[in-house]
């Protein structure tokens, strides 16, 4: 692998009314681009990662709307895989620079949801599951509160392990200044708030976010960096009813597997890692199916506090998560690259992690269709 | 080419081969009704002689029921699916003015393109103009089996005499010549331009003429056809031994079941009114199934069916061996009348105001 | 409005399964609907394994509290998937009625 992530920017997250699209497009990129050192004319591609524009908004062919917007000349595409958009524009702005292709690239994720009535929302989030899921009346959270139903009836967990996933990512949220929550909350409060699709409850579940993401991905080593050791997609059915199943994520597993191989290292070489919480439930699988924790054991563990900042674990999630830092859906795939850069760059403020050498990626489309993982490595030249 | 010999036979041997039913789950009981708008429970119940009637789940309609009653007849039906030649519903609460539910219900059971789909409305008496239809059919040998079913999501406006007895349910009879249950042994119909109640295209609720239709309508119509059933046939009430009736409510089928001259026993086992209601096209054919899941060989059944505008349709259906089996069948699947009459589930007012789409 | 074509090309599909028994191998509650299933809330979603080990995502109907939980026996029924104020084709669809082994 020869690519390096040489410059990183995340905008505020949280409900933007009077950012635009184009305006949170703008601060991404040319933070990212600032943070890099490049001027405008060294981008050689662009690639887009968005879910809902077109649906929401009536607006596709992305890549040239930005592309126009920013003023980048190249080549742009948009990409697309439902929530796993950003992590797949991300993979896609790898492959260009591995290709040999292209020297520089950026990556934008960017997505802007509160325009709309949270009805229509939850609509077009459905489109990231299968026609008869549509037709059952099934929404995002309900199928994700089967899945949490069936690792409650398989493992014994209870609402309560849950619920401190959230609480744990609001912690971690409070030290983020672009978070869209930085309230801490606890257990209770979890268990108060309102039913969403039992077992799940608001406060389980991620919230509908403005904001972008952006980074710039080069062939070029610079003499101390960020190097993109594994960047790996898989998929899985398309339907949840579909899949092997109902306790894990078989997309994930793959993912990472290949990803660690590719990266040539192990669960417990990981420092920090940023996985994709869109409901509570889904954090405990991604602990499991990651490697990270034996099958069955991931709740308790979190609940444990072992994968929170100064806990005995990988540190996960540092940003607040989707839950408390936002889930501009194009977005989360980009930014978590961009909180996992921070940390190895030891720019995360008090939310860093110490001695942050390897970081790893998560992000998931639709109720685990589509897994996306990204190793991190810190580098000094001539270190090996 | 059926020699009249060949045709004679299948005349006198048409009938129903299976049959089935399919009452919704909810009830609501008519003292909630009564309650709601101020009247005293006891007297409307002893008036219409109905304990509670069936509410459809709000996702439920004529053709949904239509679909769940003929899946009910299918358990006991021994020929195939393609001999399904012809396939009538009455009902008058088809979702469409315009588009058969006929062929909706056919394509989901599956019966193939050969066939020919009819909706037939005629207030109550819809499905049972359709039988009639469906053994000339039989008898020219241009069906095979029929497929008729009488079904009904019945609409009612709130605080109208209506809202207490408007039911939903449906039933599907298959007809025949083979292992044939219940035997047409004679048919008659009575037909006049009485428009006692009615319903105009794009009004959500029927009206009424009040007690214009006792019996100006329901009487001179159920004892029109009935007397000319008589004539033709030459049965007396003494032959017979059950009698069904049309069931507004649970009051005029009694009375004319003893101006005919039947007797209360011959009349009880027909009357689903009271635990379920009206349930308009399904009515009358409900209390013949209610008979058929009880009755032996040799039985001969007098029944009548009334619509609104008005008419009556007239049958004797002679039972036979082959119902034994039938009877057997649906219980070993728990599917008798009794079972979806008592599979009920409570609701309220309110609730039952949701799920008929006025809330 | 959905396509009438979408909704005659599906046919097929709907009617292979109506009837079908199975069993639910996991379960919720959707209180905050989809647009279109508003007015049924809140409604339970059901994951159904049948006998030929294939599954579906299924609304359940006509059921009672007992019901909702792992291992309960479902029939497969036909019903109004949206409301009736609409000018179109009404689609019928697949739900899961507990059926108690009947």
């Amino acid at each position: 692998m020869k690519s390096f992530v040489i410059g990183a920017k995340t905008t505020k997250f949280g409900e933007l009314w009077s950012t635009s699209p184009r305006t949170l497009a703008k601060q991404a990129v040319q933070g990212a681009l600032k943070d890099a050192g490049l001027k405008k004319s060294g981008v050689h591609a662009i690639y887009v990662g968005n879910m809902l524009s077109g649906m929401l908004g009536g607006q596709e062919h992305l890549g040239a709307f930005f592309a126009d917007e920013l003023n980048i000349a190249g080549a742009a595409t948009k990409i697309e895989g439902a929530c796993a958009s950003g992590g797949l524009a991300v993979h896609q702005g790898v492959v260009a620079v591995e290709s040999g292709l292209y020297d520089t690239v950026v990556v934008l994720g960017v997505e802007k949801m509160t325009d709309h009535k949270p009805e229509a929302v939850a609509l077009a989030l459905m489109g990231a599951g299968s026609d008869q899921e549509r037709l059952s009346g099934a929404t995002f959270p309900g199928l994700y509160a089967m899945l949490a139903r069936a690792y409650m009836e398989t493992y014994g967990a209870t609402e309560e392990d849950f619920a401190a996933v959230s609480v744990k990512n609001h912690f971690h949220a409070s030290m983020n200044p672009l978070a869209q929550f930085r309230r801490e909350i606890t257990v209770q409060d979890v268990l108060r708030s309102a039913k969403i699709a039992d077992p799940l409850k608001l406060l389980d579940c991620s919230p509908i976010s403005d904001g972008a993401s952006a980074v710039v991905i080069t062939s070029k080593a610079s003499p101390a960096g960020v190097r993109i050791a594994a960047s790996v997609v898989a998929t899985d059915t398309l339907a949840l009813c579909d899949r092997g199943s109902l306790t894990s994520l078989q997309a994930t597993k793959d993912a990472s597997s290949r990803a660690y191989e590719q990266a040539g290292c192990g669960p417990s070489d990981v420092d920090v890692c940023e996985v994709h919480d869109c409901f509570s439930i889904a954090e405990v699988l991604a602990m499991e199916d990651l490697g990270f924790y034996k099958k069955g054991t991931a709740a308790k563990a979190i609940a444990r506090q072992e994968t929170r900042l100064g806990g005995s674990g990988v540190l996960v999630n540092s940003s607040g998560g989707l839950k408390a830092c936002g889930h501009p859906v194009g977005a989360t795939g980009v930014k978590q690259v961009v909180e996992v850069v921070d940390q190895l760059l030891g720019r995360a403020g008090s939310r860093q992690q110490t001695n942050a050498h390897i970081g790893l990626t998560h992000n998931v489309g639709g109720s685990g269709a589509t897994a996306v993982v990204h190793v991190f490595e810190r580098y000094q030249k001539g270190e090996s | 080419m059926v020699s009249s010999d060949q045709g004679n036979i299948a005349k006198f041997m048409i009938g129903i081969t299976s049959y089935g039913a399919y009452v919704p789950r909810y009830r609501v009981p008519l003292s909630d009704i009564a309650k709601v708008w101020g009247k005293s429970p006891e007297i409307i119940k002893n008036s219409l002689k109905i304990e509670q009637k069936s509410v459809p789940g709000q996702d439920e309609d004529a053709v949904t029921i239509a679909i769940d009653a003929a899946s009910d007849a299918l358990i006991g039906y021994e020929g195939s699916l393609e001999n399904i030649d012809a396939l009538f519903v009455g009902s008058e609460s088809h979702p469409y003015a315009v588009n058969p539910t006929s062929t909706i219900v056919g394509q989901m059971l599956g019966i193939g393109n050969d066939y020919l789909a009819a909706d037939l409305q005629f207030a109550c008496k819809a499905a049972t103009a359709g039988i009639q239809a469906a053994c000339g059919l039989i008898a020219d040998n241009n069906a095979v089996s029929a497929l008729v079913i009488g079904a009904d999501a019945a609409q009612s406006k709130p605080h109208d005499m209506l809202e207490y007895t408007s039911a939903a349910a449906g039933v599907a009879l298959i007809l025949g010549t083979t292992n044939v249950a219940a035997r047409r042994a004679e048919m008659v119909s009575y037909s006049s331009d009485t428009a006692d109640f009615w319903r105009r295209d794009g009004i959500a609720h029927p009206s009424h003429a009040g007690r214009f239709t006792g019996e100006p309508a329901y009487f001179a119509h159920v004892e029109g056809a009935a007397n000319l059933l008589m004539k033709k046939s030459g049965i007396t009430p003494d032959k017979c031994a059950y009698c069904v009736f049309h069931m507004p409510n649970g009051k005029f089928p009694r009375t004319v079941a003893k101006r005919l001259g039947f007797t209360k026993e011959q009349l009880l086992p027909s009357l689903t009114i009271d635990k379920i209601g009206n349930p308009y096209s399904a009515s009358a054919l409900l209390g013949l199934v209610s008979v058929l899941d009880t009755a032996s060989a040799g039985d001969v059944i007098f029944m009548v069916s009334y619509g609104s505008g008005a008419g009556s349709d007239g049958f004797l259906w002679e039972v036979t061996e082959d119902i034994n089996q039938l009877q057997q069948k649906r219980k070993k699947a728990k599917r008798l009348l009794s079972d979806y009459i008592g599979d009920g589930m409570r609701i309220d007012y309110t609730t039952y105001l949701k799920h008929t789409g006025k809330l | 409005m959905i396509s009438p074509v979408k909704i005659w090309r599906n046919q097929s599909s709907i009617t292979s399964y109506r009837g079908r028994h199975g069993v639910v191998e996991s379960w919720t509650m959707i209180r905050v609907p989809l647009g279109t299933y508003a007015h049924l809330a809140p409604y339970p979603v059901v994951l159904v394994k049948f006998e030929d080990g294939t599954r579906k995502s299924l609304q359940l109907v006509d059921w009672k509290k007992e019901d909702l939980k792992i291992g309960t026996r479902i029939q497969v029924v036909i019903r109004r998937i949206t409301e009736s104020n609409d000018e179109g084709v009404i689609p019928y669809g697949l739900k899961a009625k507990p059926c108690d082994g009947k």
